[in-house]
């Protein structure tokens, strides 16, 4: 489509008019962080004694990236068995797990804190992991039913007239051509964990497996208000961010299909 | 033996036709002649589905179920949240909870203008701003990844980087109305009942506004080009092209955004604790800050408890309808 050059502008216009508003809060917190002393803040930030940065980047790695691992296996398994197998009851179970896809974490803040005590898991990675993996694999639930949906039938009936058993169509045949949706699946479910501020902040006292959400808030307790505060802060909150935006530098695809896949069916 | 060595069900015309039958008995005897090691009867092949799907029954299903079931028990007690110890009182915490004026309807009453705030808003720029960037302008993958940018970062810590940027005194904000001679404008952003809830909409409005964008984007390309250029030869201006054909033809999406937006409403926490923690007053109290604050914070277990279920039934309507909304998409 031919487009009039005033057209182009005004867009142009619209477009750096929003792009300087979402600047705006990353530009303001590294410059403010430079203001007062540089690279000092940071500094004083990876130096802290009692919040050490790369452990608190560890810790939020480690527990995102097995949630996802655990979530992408678990579901992908459910979903295919939802899909392409017929079994008594299926359809209860389904909708049941579905039901709580709306289920806010905080709405159990209670029982989630209690049932974590209970089990001696407090202040520890798998506490935090056992309620990430609940959480998060529903959607991923409802992803991976949809896309097995849409995988032919005729592909399993092969492997099968083959002789493959069910577990080796799943692992042999269906993963191998499912990367891009256990990369999608994945993606999302490792930025929803790592982002998860609410479940380490119930379970999480000891300062060894602070997350970088609950580290950035460790941070920001400080209520003094001079301007080397402000900067040591936005120094932490960016260090807290940097993590954050590579792994979306690397995955932002997936994200977007992701994100897509979830509310809009091509 | 009735062998069945699928309990893959092999297209809907074989669960029914009698060709599908005959198909997939064949299709057992090749099986289990080249499988002869592998002893399949009934009983394990109709285990298998449950097999498959036990792993994330026991630990999504049962843990979630676990927790609505709790959380509706103690909602009848005294439980202070922390000891053994728990009183049946019946009805009392939802008496107190729904009574008129109380905390409950302050927090419903933010949650819902916060939700149509950011809905309309986020879809409105989402729409806009999705409509540019379909025109594949010089740079648009550039625009559409720093406006989409934020989902990756956590809600806690942009809430926290606003915290600093809308503080009356230090805040960025206030200095670039100062700069710009614009004193009067300057707020106490998060400090001023009146203005901080729609702080933090604006905050929300950040964070998720690309969410909106790149789902509308995925529509828009869904939208054939052929009904484009047949307008554009009706003569059909820009405007007219909008509002005729392009959000038309978006409604569906717009169904889901607006869906996923009172769903995300329900779930905010993150931005509130960290900026205002719902004050000043109750001013920006929601659902969950009042939830978290009553059990965590007050030893009110019970009431928190009864907070969460009142959550737990609208959450898991929407869930419902999430999932009619995206069976009738999948259609």
């Amino acid at each position: 489509m031919k487009r009039k050059t005033s057209t182009t502008v005004i867009m142009y216009v619209v477009l750096f008019f929003f792009l300087i508003i979402w600047l705006f809060p990353i530009v303001t917190a590294i410059t403010k962080s430079l203001q007062v002393g540089g690279f000092s803040s940071y500094q004083s930030v990876i130096t802290n004694p009692d919040v050490h940065y790369f452990r608190v980047v560890f810790n939020s790695l480690f527990i995102a990236l097995v949630t996802a691992v655990v979530v992408v296996f678990i579901t992908s398994l459910a979903g295919f068995a939802f899909s392409k197998m017929k079994f008594a009851g299926q359809n209860v179970i389904y909708v049941a797990m579905l039901a709580c896809m709306a289920v806010p974490i905080a709405s159990v803040t209670m029982p989630l804190f209690f049932t974590i005590k209970t089990f001696g898991l407090t202040n520890t990675y798998l506490g935090m992991i056992i309620p990430l993996v609940a959480f998060n694999a529903l959607q991923m639930l409802l992803l991976w039913r949809n896309y097995f949906d849409g995988i032919p039938n005729e592909i399993i009936e092969a492997a099968r007239v083959d002789g493959c058993s069910t577990w080796r169509i799943y692992l042999r045949i269906l993963m191998p051509i499912s990367t891009p949706m256990i990369a999608t699946t994945g993606v999302l479910t490792f930025v929803y964990s790592w982002n998860e501020y609410l479940i380490p902040l119930l379970l999480i006292r000891d300062e060894s497996k602070y997350t970088v959400t609950l580290a950035s808030t460790y941070f920001m307790e400080t209520r003094s208000q001079t301007p080397e505060m402000v900067a040591q802060e936005y120094a932490a909150l960016i260090l807290m961010t940097i993590p954050s935006i590579i792994v979306y530098l690397i995955s932002q695809k997936w994200l977007q299909s992701g994100i897509t896949a979830g509310a809009v069916k091509s | 033996m009735t062998a069945s060595a699928d309990s893959v069900s092999v297209g809907k015309a074989t669960a029914t036709g009698r060709r599908g039958e005959v198909s997939r008995t064949a299709r057992q005897d090749r099986a289990r002649v080249s499988k002869p090691g592998e002893s399949m009867n009934s009983w394990q092949s109709k285990l298998r589905p449950y097999l498959f799907i036990a792993p994330l029954v026991i630990l999504s299903g049962i843990f979630i179920y676990y927790c609505i079931g709790f959380t509706v028990a103690t909602s009848f007690t005294d439980w202070d949240g922390i000891s053994d110890e728990m009183d049946f009182i019946g009805l009392r915490n939802y008496a107190k909870l729904l009574t008129p004026g109380s905390v409950f309807w302050t927090a419903l009453k933010n949650n819902i203008i916060f939700m149509v705030v950011t809905v309309v808003i986020q879809a409105g720029l989402g729409l806009l701003l999705a409509v540019i960037l379909k025109e594949r302008l010089r740079g648009s993958n550039v625009f559409k990844a720093i406006f989409f940018m934020p989902i990756a970062m956590a809600p806690v810590i942009i809430a926290a980087i606003f915290r600093i940027i809308m503080d009356p005194n230090v805040g960025a904000i206030n200095e670039a109305l100062r700069f710009l001679h614009l004193d009067f404008l300057a707020q106490s952003w998060l400090g001023d009942p009146k203005i901080a809830l729609y702080s933090i909409c604006a905050i929300n409005i950040f964070e998720w506004m690309g969410f909106s964008m790149i789902i509308y984007y995925a529509g828009l390309m869904s939208i054939s080009e052929d009904i484009y250029e047949a307008a554009k030869i009706d003569g059909c201006g820009f405007w007219n092209t909008l509002f005729r054909i392009t959000i038309p033809n978006l409604s569906g999406t717009t169904n889901t955004l607006i869906l996923l937006g009172i769903v995300g409403s329900l779930k905010t926490f993150d931005i509130v604790i960290q900026t205002t923690g719902g004050g000043p007053g109750r001013s920006t109290e929601f659902l969950n800050t009042y939830l978290y604050k009553a059990g965590v914070q007050q030893f009110n277990g019970g009431l928190s408890a009864a907070i969460g279920v009142m959550v737990l039934i609208i959450a898991v309507i929407l869930s419902i309808v999430q999932v009619i909304v995206n069976n009738r998409a999948n259609r």
